[in-house]
């Protein structure tokens, strides 16, 4: 399969069974709504060490807010949902109740709950207020309004907790790392339109892929050498002579329909950019397909099936 | 389904109490159990009402007066509205729904209120709110003297200032978040409630001679 030039390589990309969520975070305006956000998705690019797959979603305007003030939804992951709880606890303590103006909100609706401000409301110290207003369906909605420094903190007690898949992911090979970089940078500019998925790492990009295992015994992944291009006259390498530089683009999301649709549409943009502009390939990291439970076939994806047939439980 | 209606017969001259009449005590009787219910050792709900549809959910006391008390006591859920005045302890120990009054209100208004939003049109009479543990009441007319007497939770929203009292505090005037979602709330009724935008209000805690944890929220 070729692309604009582009080689598509007959891989897949394997993905795992995750647990996430939406919150809506509001401000005074757009710029302190990025700020609460940013925070709360900050050092959250990978569950291996931040326990939590964090990013900005999208903006919304103040008539899509439940407060009439402009915003943006997060979306959150986690392996597991213990794990979720604890994190969106410490996230929404230290980033968006500490933020001026701030304020927080179920972004999606589940029958699993997970706290929100339901015990940050213990920090206004017995001087929290509950208001249980019914939402456009009736239906009663608890938020906490908590004494803060600049008014009031106001968070709504829960936000719903939903299965979700995280490590969709394509790599882009190219001749060099400018080359590289200038076609992941129209990928994620093209996937940011797509609802309900987050690119998690600095910029939506990782350049520091990783494979199972090492030779040290105490680290369980270590540098994915066979795409590492100055290893690849000594390792057993997955790159030609004329590729210098990878990087990878990972997504998590909330379907295998929304994870392969920004797939589609993240290749289809760094491809755009062509064979001419140093973009010679496309790939996807997998492990063989033993662990993921969710397999990306980049040929089916580009071929327009963004089922999830290919699904392995 | 139609609304549920009952309209108060011109010639009733005696107090109603209309506890009885509430969505979860109606639920699941049929019109004609509900006219036969018995309001007082001598009258039914026919001989005090006119009434008409079936929607128990969705209740609305016709050519009411003040003749007609504790409407919407220990209401759980759904809505009723009185077009019209209504007596005392209106919404008293209301659990939860929405009730809105259309014309004034007598006495004790909210009185021990839990849960749930009783909106007032008119003028509220003396102890609204007494002993509210929480919900939020709205008034927008008038309120009588002891407003909030011994309220412990919750929240009064006024439209007009409310005379001094020793017992509540005032801490300022602010603009306060929640009000956008609960004015969002009020849109949904069919209410002069539905109007209020205005996010900047005085806040009152009280009553402190109790718990003190109640606000009184003056939008003047």
């Amino acid at each position: 399969m070729n692309i604009n030039g582009v080689h598509i390589d007959d891989s897949f990309a394997e993905a795992f069974n995750m647990r996430g969520t939406r919150v809506i975070i509001t401000a005074q305006n757009l710029k302190w709504a990025y700020n609460a956000a940013n925070a709360m998705t900050g050092f959250a690019t990978s569950v291996i060490g931040c326990g939590v797959e964090a990013g900005i979603e999208s903006e919304l305007t103040s008539d899509k807010t439940p407060d009439g003030r402009p915003g943006v939804s997060v979306l959150m992951f986690a392996m597991g949902s213990k794990v979720l709880m604890q994190q969106l606890e410490t996230r929404m303590g230290q980033c968006i109740l500490t933020c001026p103006t701030a304020a927080a909100f179920s972004g999606i609706a589940s029958e699993d709950q997970i706290s929100l401000g339901k015990h940050l409301r213990y920090f206004g110290d017995g001087n929290q207020v509950s208001k249980l207003i019914p939402d456009a369906n009736g239906v009663n909605q608890r938020y906490w309004r908590i004494p803060v420094m600049d008014g009031e903190f106001l968070t709504q007690e829960t936000t719903g907790m939903v299965r979700a898949i995280g490590g969709g992911n394509f790599l882009v090979l190219g001749t060099s790392q400018p080359q590289v970089l200038a076609a992941c940078e129209a990928a994620i500019e093209a996937m940011k339109k797509i609802p309900n998925v987050i690119m998690p790492f600095p910029g939506g990009v990782v350049r520091s892929g990783s494979k199972v295992g090492s030779k040290y015994p105490k680290m369980f992944a270590s540098t994915n050498d066979a795409f590492c291009p100055t290893l690849k006259g000594v390792v057993k390498t997955e790159l030609d002579m004329d590729i210098e530089s990878v990087m990878e683009i990972v997504i998590d999301g909330l379907t295998f329909e929304d994870i392969a649709l920004s797939m589609k549409v993240g290749i289809e943009a760094a491809c755009s950019l062509g064979a001419s502009a140093g973009i010679k390939r496309i790939s996807a990291g997998n492990y063989g397909g033993k662990l993921g439970q969710h397999h990306f076939k980049l040929h089916q994806i580009l071929q327009g099936n963004l089922t999830g047939a290919t699904t392995h439980e | 389904m139609s609304e549920l209606i009952f309209t108060l017969r011109p010639a009733v001259t005696h107090l109603v109490d209309c506890r009885a009449l509430t969505p979860n005590m109606l639920s699941g009787k049929a019109l004609a159990e509900i006219k036969a219910l018995r309001l007082s050792a001598q009258h039914t709900v026919a001989d005090v009402f006119d009434v008409t549809g079936e929607d128990v959910t969705h209740i609305i006391f016709k050519q009411a007066r003040a003749v007609i008390h504790y409407v919407g006591y220990q209401m759980k859920a759904g809505q009723i509205i009185i077009e019209g005045d209504a007596g005392d302890f209106i919404g008293a120990a209301m659990q939860g729904g929405v009730l809105v009054c259309k014309g004034d209100v007598g006495e004790r208004a909210g009185d021990s209120m839990r849960r749930g939003m009783l909106l007032i049109e008119g003028d509220a009479g003396e102890y609204c709110a007494s002993s509210m543990k929480a919900g939020t009441l709205g008034v927008l007319g008038k309120t009588g003297t002891r407003l909030g007497y011994g309220m412990k939770r919750g929240t009064l929203l006024l439209a007009q200032a409310p005379a001094a009292q020793a017992t509540w505090l005032d801490c300022g005037w602010h603009t306060l978040p929640f009000l956008d979602i609960l004015y969002k709330s009020f849109k949904t009724l069919d209410s002069r409630f539905a109007t209020i935008t205005q996010m900047r209000v005085q806040r009152w805690m009280g009553d402190v001679s109790g718990l003190g944890k109640a606000e009184i929220l003056v939008l003047a």
